[in-house]
């Protein structure tokens, strides 16, 4: 019984990873990028200071 | 430029796997999106805090869930669809021998607690172990365990697999020692 309940949990999750990720996600983070990084532990990124 | 590859670069590999948590958390695919959506942002304000190298699945996986339980969790134990869900599960179905149908299992799915729903998703489809997944949840090993134990009966109850008449594990001893407070 177990086995059927680890083989239905497998394919409905599999079935929510396969689907197309939504442009929002992508578009957040291209917007995500552009923002002028915090804290980075590697010095340079050109950007001044932008806020 | 450090040598490992950036983790930023990763988190768009990490979007359905992300997504699909959410869902099992969330029970519903709006608030899941918006739940990753949220749990994005943090992780990018926060991957200075991430130790490369480290598994940043089952780190973006802590925002996620950390996400829910303080921003989108409305009440304990909300089914969304409580008519039609209920309906199904209560229901007298026939044995299946074979395959069920996944609409069943959602439907039975949805009524664990967010704590089993959880626990079981990190587990039995992401394939955590049990260590990453109490890592994860911040809490015991054997919390764990005990509630992907405790899904798995519960779904074997609402699909009528065991359909003998009694149900299994429902004796108030045990339900007292596996209340679903969250620990934290």
């Amino acid at each position: 019984m177990e086995e059927q309940i680890d083989e239905n949990l497998r394919r409905v999750y599999a079935q929510a990873t396969e689907e197309e990720v939504p442009e929002r996600f992508l578009t957040l983070l291209e917007q995500l990028r552009k923002q002028p990084r915090k804290a980075d532990k590697t010095p340079g990124g050109g950007e001044g200071d932008a806020s | 430029m450090s040598n490992a590859s950036d983790p930023r670069d990763e988190l768009v590999q990490h979007l359905p796997a992300m997504r699909a948590f959410a869902l099992s958390l969330a029970r519903n695919p709006a608030t899941a999106d918006d739940l990753v959506q949220d749990a994005l942002v943090k992780a990018w304000d926060n991957l200075d805090k991430f130790e490369p190298g480290s598994n940043l699945r089952a780190w973006l996986f802590t925002i996620l869930r950390n996400t829910y339980y303080s921003m989108h969790r409305k009440r304990r134990r909300e089914v969304e669809d409580p008519e039609g869900l209920h309906a199904a599960s209560m229901s007298e179905k026939p044995h299946h021998d074979g395959r069920l149908a996944m609409d069943d299992f959602r439907a039975a799915f949805v009524q664990l607690t967010d704590e089993q729903r959880e626990a079981l998703t990190l587990v039995g489809a992401e394939g955590f172990s049990y260590e990453e997944a109490a890592a994860t949840c911040g809490c015991a090993v054997g919390t764990i365990k005990s509630r992907v134990n405790r899904a798995r009966a519960r779904l074997i109850e609402l699909m009528h697999l065991d359909d003998e008449g009694d149900v299994v594990m429902t004796d108030s001893a045990t339900l007292a020692v596996l209340t679903d407070k969250p620990l934290a």
